[in-house]
């Protein structure tokens, strides 16, 4: 009788226990907003606006060294390496391991390490055709994206790609670079020649400068292979540029490039050419030529219409 | 005292607003042309067919080349929910597309796909192009509004 009573007054000893809306204790905001305070005036104290004239330690003798005045190599490759990847790594990898059918390795690569005049050769000329790169076979084109650099930038570069990456072959000399560039341009135009030349002529001689061709074909009527892209597997001509674009639309196009180019199979490889990103390297003056080289290509005398 | 901690308050909301607007700063900085990306995609996501029922007989033909030859390489719903509405901006597009290798798109086909376009606007998007039109200098839109009504001249009524 007494065991009844208990168990229909007291809850079950197995039941699940219940969470109830209780607020928090007051003693606990408050401590929180003291904190807070604490925390916001000790901020305002001491954080001299993240000034780091203000109040910065140094958290190693390495990290100081690094705010220090660079000269010689250091500053060589810290500079090289800035250039290297606004211009060359979007191809050949930040970490220099190049991009499978798209761009060799940089690391370990023969052609880096081997004599400077060849090494210089690339990006000023630019290259083209078949070549082996350590031990693989690559069989693209690559514009000469170098040929903009000024010679101190294309120095840097070069130290540091033959410096980083496990490469261990020694600095380039802005004589070194300028020597090979003056091989190159012997049959450029001087800057007198350019300033005697109608703008449609600079702008062929940019065309020829940045290697425009080696893709887009001699005189920029197409026709180079470009694998499995989905314009019949070519690189476009530019002969009815002027048709498509206005000479901003253009201009904004050149700057931007086009990385991704449509497959013509999709299930296929990426096609190996693709249009760089040209902003970082061409001159506003040299763009303006090309695009106004480029409006003069369109045949005379063809139906202007469709 | 109060007022400097009000002044620290502040400087701590400040602090954390400006962390939010520096990252949204430098994803913007890393895609420069994310913009377009996204403009693209929001055009893709609208209707990829256009009721060619009430247009002119020459117009619901052109619509059939319209949709074979463009949907060969891109979502017709791209081009059809896009913001061109000018004869000058189709013409320049439609021969930017035309003269890539492997186009399959002769002159003669591009003419109707420009046609179509054009037709399509000034009656479709008509609140756009009157728009564009407003915002032209006069002899824009003079030439516009001619290029348009070859079009319909061409087509109505036939």
């Amino acid at each position: 009788m007494s065991d009844e009573l208990k168990s229909s007054n007291s809850q079950p000893p197995d039941a699940e226990p219940k969470a109830s809306r209780s607020p928090a204790p007051v003693w606990i905001i408050v401590l929180t907003l003291v904190l807070l305070f604490f925390g916001a005036v000790y901020f305002d104290h001491h954080s001299g606006w993240f000034d780091k004239q203000v109040y910065s330690p140094y958290a190693s003798t390495e990290e100081l060294a690094s705010y220090q005045p660079k000269s010689g190599q250091a500053s060589l490759l810290s500079r090289g390496r800035a250039v290297y990847e606004t211009v060359c790594g979007i191809c050949h990898g930040n970490d220099g391991l190049g991009k499978p059918a798209q761009a060799p390795p940089l690391a370990g690569a023969e052609w880096v390490v081997k004599d400077v005049a060849s090494l210089a050769r690339i990006p000023l000329a630019g290259l083209n055709g078949p070549i082996q790169v350590a031990g693989k076979d690559w069989n693209l084109s690559m514009a000469p994206m170098g040929a903009g650099l000024s010679d101190a930038d294309l120095a840097a570069v070069l130290t540091y790609i033959r410096e980083s990456w496990g490469n261990k072959s020694g600095a380039v000399s802005v004589d070194e670079v300028k020597a090979v560039r003056a091989a190159i341009s012997g049959s450029s135009p001087s800057a007198a020649d350019l300033a005697k030349m109608t703008p449609v002529e600079r702008g062929h001689a940019v065309f020829q400068k940045y290697g425009c061709f080696q893709c887009h074909g001699q005189d920029a009527k197409g026709g180079v292979s470009n694998a499995n892209a989905k314009t019949a597997e070519q690189v476009p001509g530019l002969l009815y540029v002027a048709d498509g674009y206005t000479k901003d639309e253009l201009k904004v196009f050149i700057r931007r490039g086009e990385r991704n180019i449509p497959k013509l199979n999709p299930a296929g490889p990426e096609p190996p050419h693709f249009m760089p990103q040209w902003g970082p390297i061409i001159k506003d003056s040299e763009l303006d030529d090309l695009a106004t080289y480029l409006f003069s290509l369109k045949p005379k005398g063809e139906n202007p219409g469709f | 005292m109060p007022m400097n901690a009000k002044f620290a308050t502040v400087l701590l909301g400040a602090a954390a607003l400006a962390l939010v607007v520096a990252r949204v700063t430098r994803a913007d900085d890393q895609q420069p042309d994310a913009e377009t990306k996204a403009r693209i995609d929001k055009y893709e996501q609208g209707p990829a067919t256009i009721d060619v029922s009430k247009y002119p007989q020459g117009i619901q033909d052109n619509y059939e080349v319209f949709s074979q030859k463009c949907a060969q390489c891109h979502k017709l719903s791209r081009p059809i929910n896009c913001d061109y509405v000018l004869p000058d901006e189709w013409s320049r597009y439609v021969k930017r597309m035309m003269h890539k290798p492997g186009s399959g798109i002769d002159s003669a086909a591009g003419k109707k796909i420009y046609e179509f376009l054009v037709y399509d606007s000034s009656v479709r998007k008509k609140a756009m192009l009157d728009e564009k039109l407003a915002k032209a200098t006069a002899q824009d839109k003079t030439d516009a509004e001619a290029k348009i009504k070859e079009v319909h001249d061409k087509y109505d009524n036939k």
